[in-house]
């Protein structure tokens, strides 16, 4: 193995000897898809991201970036890896502007973080800030704006995912139906570009077309366009009233028809979660309603007026009973939250019970959404294995898991074969079918990305006009971009 | 390309009755609802994808600028063909393809009007949002290429927000899809990229729209101040109230007046702004939230709150909005609008150096502006005849600009920079910022034929 430190302490004399790390047992800990990186560096700001960029085109180094590692998983392994750079250190935020409705803050500020600053005097807050407190491993940010605000976003893993990360990968939830995309949320950024120049676009303010709109290039860009450093975020009042309607059906069919009797109406509900026992069984949360594993569960979540919220309870209940409903339960406040932080981390739980966990995202028009959830319930029950499906209704977007231990290399073949068959029905009906998470050794045999759109020549175009040398996150993105 | 070829090439396209090249078309085709003015070598109208791609493949191979436009209603010199060239009006292309209300989609042609679309959804109670004030007029492929915004757009967001998908005609004609009826496509986001991109980057021929349920109820009040400081801080507490209501419109004396010239509102023309505040949604919790803008407005010294009594009321409020623009044309002949947005904290502050600023010119300023964006449209009125005034008009709309770029807003919020702004780009951006947009640019168009001159300085 080369000894990697000489070539490195020009970085560590711009960020400090602590800063870079080349130890193999501390860049052991930081692999992408069981590939190790030369060297783990940890810049404090926006300045020393564009050092340690342009270190990286003099070098010639491929850079993955990296702030959780909540998604790490995701995308093809890397072409090439020499730096990840972690934006653990830049977790400032840097302007809240309560009376403007905006925020801006440093790419390695935790998503809880931001909540847990705009909580209200009485730590209302749109986490529970209860079990976040729990956990006790880190600090849960104590300045406290006391605005009673949120920032509309609601991505997995909640309580530890950097919203640099969040952005990098579009994360959404259940809510993106009431609130939207982080791309919808998203007015100004701040970034350091692959030639290592520090460029902006957009602003506090919460219209902009000045310029092209490179925010939303890089929302959902994998890190491949550059890195992102800062972010300037619009924000929400609080809703008065957040409640969640649990009700148990005892198959597909019910709990769809109840959904498409929602979308009828001009209720307005935060998300229409339909999901299979399998997924609702293994939610971690104390208290859950014993539903049973084998229907399915309908989650509702209201977050509105309080008047809002009773109307829409007693009606969609009653829709409920209509469709066939079995038990229900209503969650408020905090044990909605709770709740719905459960749901974030849904996968996350299943990721640690099961080793060879596949998950995929499947995309489709709404109307489509019953042909495919049976397709997947019919493809992965034919090949016996179990599963989760969580469709956001509404929205067009269904998470699917294969809980499968990878040492049963039967059942993982298996899952492979699955998963390529479900996404060549969601092609065919204008839909993708993206690996979310795999193991290493599996994804060469699954078509990460899915299916390529018709626009791949422009992005072809775009990475190679941006990124001529081809060193930011070579070979995770679409078609190896 | 000698112009006599190029023309009968265009012909053997689109056949001799959709060119033209006579003085007066190339007149009619020289300028927008800027100041602006260029004149094209050919207009071409085409009527399909397929001819489009013919027309830009023919551009691509000859080197000559091309430009899109709509209804020329774009404020900034978007559609003003500053190299000569081809303009490609896509006045045929007007259809709309498909309304697909189990996908809550609509796709349509790039020269479909913008409240044609509107009216025939709402039929079966749906919206599409983006409302600008030109919809009677503006087509959905100028407010994709502008990204439009409108006063709805508070609660809702702006046309970036509802365009699903684009069929793009890139430099070599190549047609190209980016996104679709399905949502979170994987790969960059082109879409978003083409929106706003001003005409710059490609012909759009077709966008998938978004659509959504029409809101249960609305309530819009018309709130009327005695000093514009007053409307000015009541916007703001609003907003830090935390209170998104789905309009915050405001209006001052002015531009009233001129509008009650023209359309008979019943403004009241004593005032020094009105306030136009709607809110939407479902009814529970609306008659509340009025009770606390009404407070708010009463703790900012409101003369009078009025509750439009029914939708007929309504439209009336709306329709002076609406035709405010149109209306300054009574107090002199032009008008330039500043598109300058500021943060929502920062906007009493700014309007009165707009103020100042009229003052200091001795320009006439008319406020009509979405207030609860802080995005201002200051309309300053003059005789572009008379020289000096006009000199004095740019030298205040580049102050107007400075002064919102100083307060950490932007140049522009929902017009696009065009060729009006190019110069103030430099209070917003630094030469990196600059350089990524022009990769950006020549990623799309490497020979620069497409929109040239349009809303990124050249290389200083």
């Amino acid at each position: 193995m080369v000894d990697d430190t000489e070539k490195f302490k020009n970085l560590s004399e711009t960020l400090g000897e602590a800063h870079v790390k080349t130890e193999p047992k501390i860049t052991a800990q930081y692999t992408v898809d069981n590939v190790v990186p030369r060297a783990v560096v940890f810049p404090k700001n926006t300045d020393q991201i564009s050092e340690v960029v342009k270190f990286a085109n003099r070098e010639n180094l491929a850079i993955v970036t990296r702030g959780s590692g909540t998604k790490m998983a995701m995308g093809n392994p890397p072409r090439k890896l020499d730096l990840v750079v972690c934006t653990s250190r830049m977790n400032h935020m840097l302007d809240v502007d309560t009376s403007n409705l905006t925020m801006t803050v440093e790419a390695g500020v935790k998503f809880r973080d931001i909540q847990a600053r705009l909580a209200t005097q009485e730590d209302r807050c749109y986490l529970p800030l209860g079990d976040l407190e729990a956990e006790g491993d880190e600090i849960i940010c104590s300045d406290r704006s006391h605005s009673g605000c949120f920032v509309p976003i609601d991505p997995p893993y909640a309580d530890k995912a950097t919203i640099g990360g969040i952005i990098a990968t579009n994360s959404t939830g259940p809510r993106r139906l009431l609130y939207n995309l982080p791309r919808d949320c998203i007015i100004g950024i701040r970034v350091v570009a692959p030639n290592g120049d520090v460029l902006g676009s957009g602003g506090k303010t919460v219209k902009n077309v000045s310029g092209y709109d490179v925010s939303k290039l890089m929302v959902g860009s994998m890190g491949t366009l550059g890195i992102l450093c800062e972010t300037t975020l619009r924000m929400l009042p609080l809703p008065e009233k957040m409640e969640t309607l649990l009700v148990s059906f005892a198959n597909f069919s019910d709990a769809s028809a109840f959904a498409g009797r929602i979308f009828e109406t001009s209720l307005l509900p935060a998300a229409v979660e339909i999901m299979n026992g399998e997924a609702f069984g293994h939610l971690s949360l104390d208290d859950k309603p014993d539903f049973g594993s084998n229907g399915y569960v309908a989650a509702i979540a209201l977050e509105a007026f309080e008047p809002a919220v009773d109307r829409m309870r007693i009606e969609m209940l009653n829709m409920a009973k209509e469709a066939g409903a079995g038990a229900n339960a209503v969650f408020e406040e905090e044990d909605h939250r709770s709740f719905w932080l459960a749901m974030s981390n849904l996968s996350a739980t299943l990721d640690k019970k099961f080793s060879g966990f596949i998950k995929a995202k499947l995309n489709y028009p709404l109307s489509m959404w019953k042909n495919i959830i049976a397709s997947g319930e019919s493809i992965f029950s034919e090949a016996n294995l179990d599963y989760i499906v969580q469709a956001h209704a509404g929205n067009g977007i269904c998470f699917t898991g294969l809980l499968v231990d990878n040492n049963d290399t039967s059942a993982t073949d298996k899952a492979v074969e699955a998963m390529n068959q479900l996404l060549a029905y969601c092609q065919e009906v204008d839909g993708n079918l993206v690996i979310q998470s795999a193991p290493a050794d599996v994804k060469s045999n699954l078509r990460i990305w899915g299916k390529i759109g018709f626009d791949f020549v422009v992005m072809k175009r775009l990475k190679d006009q941006l990124d001529p040398k081809g060193i930011m996150s070579p070979g995770r993105f679409v078609e190896g971009l | 390309m000698d112009k006599q070829k190029l023309i009968a090439s265009l012909n053997e396209i689109v056949g001799p009755d959709n060119v033209l090249s006579s003085e007066m078309d190339l007149m009619l085709y020289s300028y927008d609802a800027s100041l602006d003015k260029a004149k094209p070598d050919v207009v071409v109208l085409p009527d399909s994808t397929e001819e489009v791609s013919k027309i830009m493949a023919l551009a691509y191979k000859e080197k000559i600028p091309i430009l899109g436009r709509g209804s020329g209603t774009n404020l900034t010199g978007g559609t003003v063909p500053i190299k000569g060239g081809i303009v490609v009006h896509f006045s045929r292309m007007n259809r709309i393809l498909e309304i697909d209300y189990a996908n809550r989609t609509a796709t349509v042609q790039p020269g479909v009007i913008t409240l044609d679309l509107q009216t025939e959804v709402l039929k079966k109670g749906f919206v599409y949002q983006p409302d600008p004030a030109s919809q009677k007029v503006s087509t959905i492929g100028g407010n994709v290429s502008e990204n439009s915004g409108g006063p709805h757009c508070l609660k809702y967001g702006v046309t970036s927000n509802h365009v699903q998908g684009l069929e793009v005609v890139l430099n070599d004609g190549t047609v190209i899809n980016t996104g679709g009826k399905a949502r979170d496509n994987a790969g960059y986001d082109i879409t978003a990229l083409v929106v706003g991109s001003e005409g710059t980057v490609g012909l759009v021929t077709k966008a998938i729209l978004k659509l959504e349920r029409a809101p249960e109820s609305v309530k819009t009040l018309l709130a009327i101040f005695d000093a514009i400081e007053d409307g000015a801080n009541t916007v703001s507490a609003i907003v830090a109230e935390g209170i998104i209501p789905a309009t915050l419109e405001m209006m001052d004396n002015t531009v009233m007046r001129a509008v009650e010239e023209t359309i008979k509102v019943g403004y009241p023309l004593d005032a020094a702004c009105v306030l136009i505040i709607e809110l939407d949604g479902m009814p529970e919790g609306m008659d509340d939230n009025a009770s606390k803008i009404v407070e708010i407005c009463r703790q900012n010294h409101v003369r009078d709150v009025r509750l439009a009594k029914d939708e007929a009321e309504r439209n009336v409020l709306w329709a002076g909005r609406k035709g405010a623009f149109g209306s300054v044309g009574q107090v002199r002949p032009s008008y330039l609008c500043c598109d300058g947005t500021v943060p929502r904290t920062k906007l009493p502050e700014v309007l009165n150096q707009v103020i100042e600023i009229g003052k200091k010119y001795n320009l006439p300023i008319g406020n009509v502006f979405h207030a609860g964006d802080g995005n201002l449209h200051p309309l300053i009125m003059f005789d572009e005849r008379d020289e000096d005034e006009r000199s004095r008009v740019l030298k205040a709309s580049t102050e107007i600009l400075k002064a919102c770029a100083d307060a950490g807003g932007t140049i522009s919020g929902e017009h696009g920079v065009g060729m009006e702004k190019l110069k103030e780009t430099a209070f917003i951006f630094n030469e990196c910022d600059l350089e990524f947009e022009r990769q950006i640019k020549r990623a799309f168009d490497p020979d620069d034929i497409i929109n040239p001159g349009k809303m990124i300085p050249a290389n200083s």
